[in-house]
């Protein structure tokens, strides 16, 4: 994969120095820093990878940190790149890739509403899935499921006559 | 002087596939605004599987998508073999490949089947799904199971086929082949469906690609994208077969494509069928016992070309007994969301059932 290892070392040059690593072998990932995100992305974007794929979020809680990951796609190599950065957990601000890539504003939401994230310059952070939700993003590493629906949906009491003779299998 | 009116679309409505609501604003009969309302699948996949081993989400998985729920035994298999950077057998490979093409037929009959519902031509969803039946007798002998059926595993497919079912498969290709005249006469040829289909919800080739759609309704653009040539998985570079596109990007483009690719299908089972090599069918992806699988730490995106198109998992590992997190990129969050608001205005409201099913919406998928 010479050719995707030329376009990568092109764009380390214009973009400063960070790593990339090789997952498999159409597959590449690059840390990057929150500040570069935009022309990073955009440098990608001009080299072919003008699929968005998907947005994922990911709670490092143990680092106090969130880690936001870009699945960007390039349709004439088959090749994928992972672009990642990882932003504060107390104060989660990332900006927005609407303008490069418009699909972008519900996979943005979509983080936002799991995690909290805030992606600045999207104007459409309103709830997309969940409804009513009080809590704490729910998919954050210290949201606690099996609390929330023992809270939430308490142990149904069975009238004894329901159980067959000997008192049934839970006993 | 016209008046906008607001019209709920689901969540259940006989031209609605699965829950998920669609508010129209319309004016007359015409589609001004409109906007999708998901949330009512939402099951909280991603987290459920935080919670269980590797081994465990085999069960949980293929629940996320209805019609073809083999696409997620893949990605998952296929993520969990990149982190452990296992070589799959051989013939596990062709094994996978059967039944993903198994399943894109019986997904796109179904999806036919669709187009029937949404006219008025109940005999298309009557003769699809018994046909798609009798895919599903091949998985119930090859798998055990008739929807889902946990039978594609990290390392390979759970156990080898069954005796006989090479002949099985080949009389059911022969089959399907047979119908092709009925099924043409009776949809693609179709006087009415031609009428209502052509030009209803053209999609650019550039909107395409700024949305991010893949699958048919990208094909129908002109483009012949499709995952399993431009990144081939499993052995799709060790057999023959074409991408049928099209140049009109309307509704009767993309249900043709469908059916278009239906043969493709027939055609690589065909030749799997003939190619298929002897021996083992899975190996061992962790040491110690399958409950207590560890995956080496890191992430990976996984995908393959699902019926809707691009379907992947991006999986992160940090090491342990359960995946640190999962996520679903269902192939229908770019023409759901987006496309509904942006391109579904200007439908008439009896089309909007049709476009939906041409543009391959999937709420199981978008809510997850």
């Amino acid at each position: 994969m010479s050719s995707m290892n030329d376009k990568l070392n092109e764009i380390m040059l214009m973009a400063g120095q960070f790593t990339f690593s090789e997952i498999t072998k159409r597959q590449f990932s690059v840390n990057i820093k929150s500040s570069g995100l935009l022309s990073v992305l955009g440098l990608f974007r001009q080299k072919g990878f003008t699929h968005l794929s998907l947005i994922t979020g990911i709670d490092r809680l143990n680092d106090e940190k969130f880690e936001v990951v870009y699945t960007l796609f390039c349709w004439e190599s088959g090749e994928t790149i992972l672009v990642s950065t990882l932003v504060d957990r107390k104060t989660p601000v990332l900006p927005t890739i609407m303008e490069m890539w418009p699909v972008a504003r519900f996979y943005e939401r979509d983080v936002h509403e799991f995690f909290g994230i805030v992606f600045d310059g999207n104007p459409d952070l309103k709830p997309l899935i969940l409804e009513n939700w009080s809590e704490i993003p729910p998919m954050r590493k210290d949201f606690d499921p099996h609390k929330y629906s023992k809270e939430h949906f308490p142990d149904r009491k069975y009238n004894a006559d329901f159980l067959p003779e000997g008192g049934g299998e839970d006993e | 002087m016209s008046k906008e009116v607001k019209l709920f679309i689901g969540p259940n409505h006989p031209g609605m596939h699965g829950n998920a609501s669609v508010h129209l604003y319309v004016e007359g009969d015409t589609v001004v605004r409109s906007r999708l309302v998901p949330g009512f699948l939402h099951r909280g996949f991603e987290k459920l599987m935080e919670r269980r081993t590797w081994m465990q989400n085999l069960a949980l998985i293929p629940r996320i998508c209805v019609p073809e729920p083999d696409i997620n035994e893949m990605v998952y298999a296929m993520a969990i073999e990149a982190l452990t950077k296992v070589e799959v057998p051989e013939r596990a490979h062709w094994i996978r490949m059967l039944i993903l093409e198994l399943a894109r037929i019986a997904s796109h009959l179904m999806a036919l089947g669709g187009i029937g519902g949404s006219t008025g031509l109940y005999t298309m969803p009557n003769w699809t799904l018994a046909d798609r039946d009798l895919i599903l007798d091949i998985f119930e002998k090859i798998t055990g199971a008739r929807i889902y059926h946990m039978y594609i595993v990290p390392g390979g497919v759970r156990k080898d086929l069954p005796e006989g079912i090479k002949a099985d498969i080949l009389k059911l290709v022969d089959y399907i082949e047979g119908r092709s005249e009925e099924f043409e006469n009776l949809l693609l040829k179709n006087r009415i469906i031609r009428t209502r289909t052509k030009g209803l919800g053209v999609l650019t080739r550039e909107d395409a690609l700024k949305l991010g759609i893949s699958g048919v309704a990208l094909r129908a653009t002109g483009l012949p994208n499709d995952l399993r040539k431009i990144a081939p998985y499993a052995r799709y570079d060790h057999v023959q077969f074409e991408v049928p596109t099209a140049t009109e990007g309307d509704a009767f483009a993309r249900f043709t494509l469908k059916y278009y690719e239906m043969g493709q299908s027939l055609r690589i089972l065909r030749q799997i069928v003939e190619k298929i090599p002897d021996g083992p069918v899975n190996i061992r992806i962790s040491e110690g016992s399958a409950l207590r699988w560890k995956v080496p730490a890191g992430s990976v995106y996984a995908h393959v070309e699902s019926s809707r198109g691009e379907y992947g998992y991006f999986v992160v590992s940090d090491g342990s007994e359960r995946p640190y997190r999962i996520n679903v990129r269902g192939a229908s969050f770019p023409q759901g969301l987006y496309g509904i608001e942006k391109l579904l205005p200007g439908t008439r409201i009896e089309d909007v059932a049709l476009w939906l099913a041409t543009m391959d919406f999937c709420p199981p998928e978008i809510d997850r």
